[in-house]
């Protein structure tokens, strides 16, 4: 029986910062992990949102379901637009004012990488979040550089299941010696609150890596995909973890070992998956969970 | 004659794409016009072609340019805000002389602005819309068998030229399903002495935009200027209802399908209300638009944006005593012949009672 979880009053005090009239689908791992992250951050936050399905989730003009301020940016752009923004509030004095980037994974590891770079680069006092649902899931389930080798989308060539490698966008940004890098899950609220949390007390660049569940992209039941997303972690898929200052520290130990069979098996997408692919998935998961312990041991 | 299937628009200018030779496409996620890059997913590999989804719009438009480069048919698409990412592509195939087919399935803006149909994209499209002194030839088709057949043609005319051929539609063309019918492609031949194909046994070949020495560029534009001129040979435009009219409708696309039901309503109600419809947006049909003038001076654009193509039709015949009239409908709202019918008797009524 898998434990619940619950999480500390404390950290969900405040005002709900992100309102209800979401215009998410059933399931949405985004629209709840804008919820989580205004927790972390609280009012004094300003988003830049880039093209995803938050340009849509938000609802229609003039109305917002966030409680925040909002400006829509190009899909290249997510990462310098917010640079833009904190280059003003600072001239302003405003520099408690937190600026968030928050990106698909479209966005992220495909067309915004140049800007996300050129920031990182410079070290940008701005919070950069790529909400990763694994395809571009608001233009109808393209695949992009996030999504995992072994799934269907709609232009992985003959209907077949995408061959290529996601992009360890961790160790791209890592790359970049900023002094927060850290992944996050909406299945782990708790934690995620948490990093929040700590990413506004940090001066430079951060990045966090959501993983955010989309049923139908993922072909999942909506009412499964908090427990889908979970499995991704306990599968060690999709580990949780962060790089302060280039120090990792491995955030949620699985409790059993879940084979990544499983865990393909729970969704539609992976369906034509060959023994082949899963096994090569095996092992580039084991490797990296591998590796990312060595890394937790050094620290 | 083949039997007639039931298509979407998007998909037609895949088919017209794939019948037409076209073996590579390089495409980005952005709606509407999500059918081509799919369809081409499915059925490029059919015919040993290569789909590749680029990381983005400034990457697909380079892989065609890259593609054609060799002298293979190639073709990228996306939708309004995509286009402007690739202008700088585009201006780079016409300097270079580049062929190319770029589709335009053009939503609705300025900036992220919606998804709906939308002309907006006119001036973008038919002005060159990158840097530098060009034009790329427009098509426009107003149905999805147009769809499929300009795509075939598009090919045709940009190896023809070698140049980037745009076709513009919008989210309502590509969206929608009508009955079409296939046809055979009938193979043109055009020799492409300046591919890039290595150079074993012959002399080297240069494809570039680049001339610095004094008075090249001024040469190279002139050149290309007269290649634009030379472009009016493959002017096309659709005329109705226009014995013993009165007053000439001119509008392409989209909304020139909604017009040929209002013209039809003009016409039962004895209104002389004839309809001109470019199908070629660059060269613009002035010439004929021009000798029209000269028997019917009242002259009426209706564009989904506004005011765009109007200015052109005022350079064909805005001269002599002709009245030009407008209406226009920016995008959110698609208008029903109803509307349309309400707005020309307006026009009809002031000038020609």
């Amino acid at each position: 029986m898998q434990k619940t979880f619950d999480i500390p009053r404390e950290l969900m005090t405040g005002e709900d910062l992100a309102q209800p009239g979401m215009l998410s689908c059933q399931g949405c791992g985004a629209s709840l992990a804008m919820k989580l992250a205004l927790k972390g951050l609280g009012e004094r936050t300003v988003i830049a949102v880039p093209a995803c399905c938050w340009t849509i989730i938000i609802g229609v003009y003039p109305y917002s379901t966030l409680k925040v301020p909002v400006v829509h940016v190009l899909f290249e752009t997510a990462a310098v637009s917010a640079s833009g923004i904190r280059a003003g509030l600072d001239m302003r004095g405003e520099e408690d004012v937190v600026v968030m980037a928050w990106a698909g994974d479209g966005g992220t590891f495909d067309i915004g990488i140049q800007s996300l770079s050129g920031v990182a680069e410079r070290n940008d006092d701005i919070l950069y979040v790529c909400y990763d649902n694994e395809a571009y899931m608001n233009t109808g389930i393209q695949r992009s550089g996030a999504t995992p080798m072994g799934a269907w989308t709609t232009t992985t060539p003959s209907g077949a299941v995408k061959q290529e490698k996601k992009k360890d966008i961790e160790k791209i940004m890592l790359a970049h010696e900023i002094p927060y890098v850290a992944t996050a899950s909406v299945a782990y609220p708790d934690d995620m609150i948490k990093k929040f949390k700590k990413a506004r007390t940090i001066k430079g660049t951060k990045f966090i890596h959501l993983l955010s569940p989309c049923p139908p992209g993922w072909r999942i039941d909506p009412a499964m995909s908090i427990k889908i997303t979970r499995m991704a972690t306990q599968a060690k898929v999709f580990p949780i973890y962060e790089v302060e200052n280039g120090k990792y520290k491995i955030n949620v130990y699985p409790e059993k070992k879940i084979p990544l069979k499983e865990y393909f098996k729970t969704q539609g997408r992976f369906r034509q998956m060959s023994e082949d692919l899963v096994k090569a998935a095996q092992e580039r998961a084991d490797r990296s969970w591998e590796s990312l312990i060595r890394m937790d041991g050094e620290a | 004659m083949a039997e007639a299937e039931f298509i979407k628009g998007n998909e037609a200018i895949a088919m017209g794409a794939i019948e037409a030779g076209c073996r590579f496409y390089f495409g980005y996620p952005i709606t509407p016009q999500n059918d081509i890059p799919e369809y081409m997913s499915r059925h490029l590999t059919d015919v040993d072609g290569t789909f590749i989804q680029a990381e983005s719009e400034i990457a697909s438009i380079n892989m065609l340019l890259g593609a054609s480069s060799t002298g293979a048919r190639a073709m990228t698409s996306s939708s309004s805000p995509g286009i402007s990412l690739k202008q700088e592509g585009i201006s780079y195939m016409c300097g270079s002389q580049i062929p190319g087919v770029i589709v335009n399935m053009s939503r609705s803006g300025p900036g992220l602005g919606g998804i709906d149909p939308s002309q907006g994209d006119y001036f973008q499209a038919t002005r060159g819309g990158g840097h530098g002194d060009y034009r790329t030839i427009v098509l426009a088709p107003h149905s999805v068998q147009e769809n499929y057949d300009l795509t075939m043609k598009a090919f045709d005319l940009a190896d023809k030229y070698r140049n980037p051929v745009v076709i513009l539609g919008d989210a309502l063309l590509g969206q929608m399903k009508e009955p079409i019918r296939r046809r055979k492609y009938r193979k043109k031949e055009f020799p492409k002495d300046w591919a890039m194909t290595g150079a074993k046994g012959r002399k080297k070949r240069l494809l570039k935009s680049l001339y610095l020495s004094e008075g090249e560029l001024t040469d190279h534009n002139w050149m290309l200027n007269k290649k634009y001129q030379s472009m009016k040979r493959e002017i096309m435009f659709e005329t109705q209802f226009m014995e013993g009219a009165k007053l000439v409708v001119v509008a392409f696309g989209s909304v020139a399908r909604i017009l040929k039901s209002t013209v039809q309503m003009a016409r039962d109600r004895g209104m002389k209300v004839g309809l001109f419809r470019p199908i070629t947006l660059f060269p613009f049909p002035s010439a004929a638009l021009d000798k029209i003038s000269h028997s019917i001076k009242n002259f009426m654009a209706v564009e989904l944006n506004t005011g765009q193509m109007l200015e052109d039709l005022k350079l064909s015949v805005g001269h002599k005593k002709n009245q030009v009239d407008f209406y226009g409908r920016p995008p959110g709202s698609i208008p029903s012949p109803d509307e349309l019918f309400h707005e020309i008797k307006k026009i009809y009524k002031k000038r020609i009672g």
